[in-house]
């Protein structure tokens, strides 16, 4: 059957919100993000601020230097997720098929609701309309037989922008052919400085391109796929149940940080925002994950299976520790990382033989779940480790209030 | 220094004390190997400050002396050198000079006072045992011990001298592997200690098919003395579980296998595992034992093994690598699994003092 797939992408989603809730702001240069004058990155620029050069997940502080006179907001992830619950929503009148990416893009599989609605330009713009109409927010849509071609094509008139990509094989091939081959999903640097040695700069030169010469500039398998994709074929299926395969949280050191102790304390704390997501989510990690980032930017991973499967605060502050031990500090810290995988529901399969074992991990997990209900009802302030870091910033307000009767 | 030496019997020293050296070490002299030359023979040294090899053996003093040179570099040298004697002269800077046939090195060594002292094979009491005897007491169990670092009683092989025996135990908290051995010792010297798992591997590694062992314990510390060789390592202090209290009295249905035959199905079925699959289905018919295994993106893979069995039909699943290990490490044609229901422990036994309990796999 004929696919028809919408990519629909909301447009510099952060600042478009916060000029939306601000006129004050509106046709000004609005950074989301890092404060100016503080490490850290942009989550977020809005148009104005995009004429600049400024650009998300570029340093703050660059950004400041490139507009000072942009307005830099902090994020305010709960009207964002208001917003995009409400978006979310207006996909589910059209269709149930709806894979959400992010918190502003999704792809629709609007195959076969054509009869209710019409052909899928004709429904991507009553959605673009319907959202423009009930939250203020523009989209920008792609509409296409497929969802690497349908990403492709709402990323071409942005903002508020609409393109269909054409359905025969030729004219697919004829689209894709003047664009860089950056546009081709998943191929970052690593991958194009070696194709573009070979003098393969866009997306139809690598048309043009033999199997067997691909394979010997990159690897059999991705030379495959990259021809796939450079032939607009992709026929991954809308995921509608998404399933979480990894957990993990990080933090970024105002001042690179060498303290044993402090690196160790933030880690237990991701540790416990980790349980805290894991446990919500009623899944067990059967793997733990540090990642530490040196002053400079180098990165290192280093993991350890996780036997049996956990899911309370104890198990995995343990599991991180001892990551973290294992790893000679040779340089300032930047970034301290902590996340889990390979995740199952339910208890654990292999029974353990040590009746103690499970009665102590019953335990540390029954406790975690109390932790996490107390701190469900009067915030994270209502109960912390003494040695937590997050015990050092002083109590949100709101976190203060108290639980619904 | 300076001694001459037959290729071999260098070689084969340096590859008995070489295991133990750190790759990555941030101490330069652990990498290296401490040479002591004495009366008529040369003794080799090697240590990781938790355990320490020592291995003496015969060659030509002109002159005595120690020095410490790097040990793999050494022994990869002394490996591609004729089969000649092998003449080593070291400088009061550590340097060495080997010559060996038309061969010629010169290698920066450390002084031996960098070199970690190391303790000596003492103790109030020895236990003596075969040496092949205590190697297949280690090959039968140390591969049930848990290589979970944050359960480090369980990173071990758990040795209790009790009774005039030797009870040999390793656990990983999920399946559990003994072994017993006859040993005549003092009732005073009854001792528990746990050997880290290192130590085991490098006891398997070293120790002879026979001739003897003598075994000392001081301050934490545990010696082994065979041969030229003597492997001296820190214990694992704290308490080793109850293990006793996981042992099954007595299962309801009790199976005779053939080993070789349970181990190449199971084999063959665990080809089929994948990350979410790892359970091998044992289901006990009537004379008959089907091995399965069912990966939802994979397929499945069936074995069936005739046995002798008339009891209750039963079904239960194992990881079959905790399967595996016991029946790949033992030497025993026939082997009793001993089983009560699908959620109680098995066990594997037999004609051997061995004994080997696992729990089962919980499936829906």
């Amino acid at each position: 059957m004929e696919r028809t797939i919408l990519h629909v992408d909301m447009d510099a989603f952060f600042t478009s919100v916060e000029q939306r809730d601000r006129p004050e702001l509106r046709g000004q240069p609005v950074v989301v993000g890092a404060p100016a004058d503080q490490r850290g990155v942009v989550a977020a620029a809005s148009y104005e601020a995009r004429q600049f050069g400024i650009h998300s997940a570029m340093p703050s502080r660059e950004a400041y230097q490139r507009c000072p006179q942009a307005v830099f907001l902090p994020p305010d992830g709960k009207r964002y997720m208001a917003a995009s619950r409400q978006i979310r929503a207006i996909f589910d009148r059209f269709t149930p098929h709806v894979e959400p990416l992010s918190i502003d893009e999704a792809f629709l599989d609007v195959s076969g609701v054509e009869h209710l609605f019409g052909r899928g330009e004709a429904i991507a713009r009553q959605i673009k309309d319907t959202i423009r109409s009930e939250t203020e927010l523009t989209a920008s849509a792609g509409v296409a037989p497929n969802k690497f071609l349908a990403k492709l094509a709402s990323d071409m008139e942005k903002p508020d922008g609409l393109t269909v990509v054409p359905r025969s094989p030729e004219a697919i091939a004829a689209f894709l052919a003047p664009l860089s081959i950056s546009r081709i999903w998943g191929v970052g640097k690593v991958t194009r400085r070696p194709l573009e040695a070979a003098g393969i700069h866009t997306i139809g030169q690598l048309q043009a391109c033999n199997e067997v010469r691909l394979a010997s500039i990159l690897t059999p398998r991705s030379a495959r796929h990259l021809l796939r994709l450079a032939w607009g074929e992709d026929d991954r299926e809308v995921e509608t149940e998404h399933e979480e395969k990894s957990i993990s949280h990080e933090h970024t050191f105002t001042h690179d940080c060498s303290d044993y102790d402090e690196i160790r304390a933030v880690l237990a704390d991701l540790a416990d925002n980790v349980g805290r997501r894991l446990r919500a989510s009623s899944k067990q990690a059967g793997l733990a994950r540090l990642k530490l980032r040196w002053e400079g930017f180098k990165t290192i991973t280093r993991q350890r299976p996780l036997m049996p499967a956990v899911c309370d605060n104890f198990s995995l502050r343990a599991a991180a520790d001892q990551l973290l031990e294992n790893e000679p500090l040779i340089k300032p810290v930047r970034l301290v990382g902590f996340g889990v995988s390979t995740l199952t529901s339910g208890p654990p399969d292999q029974l353990s033989l040590f009746e103690d074992d499970r009665t102590l991990l019953d335990r540390n997990e029954r406790l975690s779940h109390v932790i996490d209900a107390i701190q469900r009802d009067f915030g994270r302030a209502g109960i912390h480790r003494g040695s937590s870091r997050q015990n050092m910033a002083p109590p949100e307000q709101e976190h203060l209030r108290r639980p619904a009767q | 220094m300076k001694i001459e030496i037959p290729k071999s019997a260098l070689l084969e020293a340096l590859q008995a004390v070489q295991n133990v050296v750190s790759i990555r070490t941030t101490l330069p002299i652990l990498s290296n190997v401490l040479i002591q030359a004495e009366k008529g023979r040369i003794c080799l040294t090697t240590t990781d400050l938790d355990v320490s090899i020592q291995c003496r053996v015969d060659a030509k003093v002109l002159k005595g002396g120690a020095t410490t040179l790097p040990a793999r570099r050494l022994s990869s040298i002394v490996r591609e050198l004729p089969s000649a004697d092998i003449e080593i002269e070291v400088d009061d800077k550590d340097t060495a000079q080997v010559h060996c046939g038309s061969s010629f090195y010169k290698i920066m060594g450390l002084s031996e006072e960098e070199f970690p002292p190391i303790s000596k094979a003492e103790g109030k009491f020895c236990y003596t045992l075969d040496q092949g005897a205590f190697r297949e007491m280690l090959r039968k169990t140390a591969y049930a011990a848990s290589t979970d670092e944050t359960r480090f009683v369980l990173n071990g092989v758990f040795l209790s001298f009790k009774d005039n025996k030797l009870v040999m135990v390793a656990t990983d908290g999920r399946r559990l592997a003994l072994v017993e051995h006859e040993v005549e010792f003092p009732a005073e010297a009854e001792v528990d200690l746990i050997l880290p798992s290192k130590v085991a591997a490098e006891l398997v590694h070293t120790l002879g098919d026979n001739g003897e062992l003598r075994i000392f314990t001081k301050d934490n510390r545990v010696m082994f003395e065979f041969g030229e060789v003597v492997i001296s390592s820190k214990l694992i202090e704290g308490t080793y579980p109850n293990y006793r209290q996981v042992i099954p009295a007595q299962c309801e249905e009790r199976v005779a296998v053939e080993r070789e035959t349970l181990l190449s199905a199971l084999k063959r079925v665990s080809l089929v595992t994948t990350e979410k699959a790892t359970a091998a289905h044992l289901t006990f018919g009537k004379n008959q034992l089907v091995v399965s295994m069912t990966a939802p993106d994979v397929g499945e893979a069936r074995e069936t093994i005739p046995i002798k069995y008339t009891g209750k039909e039963l079904h239960v699943a194992f990881n079959p690598e905790y399967m595996i290990d016991p029946l790949k490490n033992l030497n025993n044609d026939e082997i009793y699994v001993e089983l009560t229901d699908d959620l109680s422990p098995g066990v594997i036994k037999c004609d051997i003092p061995f004994l080997y309990v696992l729990m089962p796999m919980r499936v829906s």
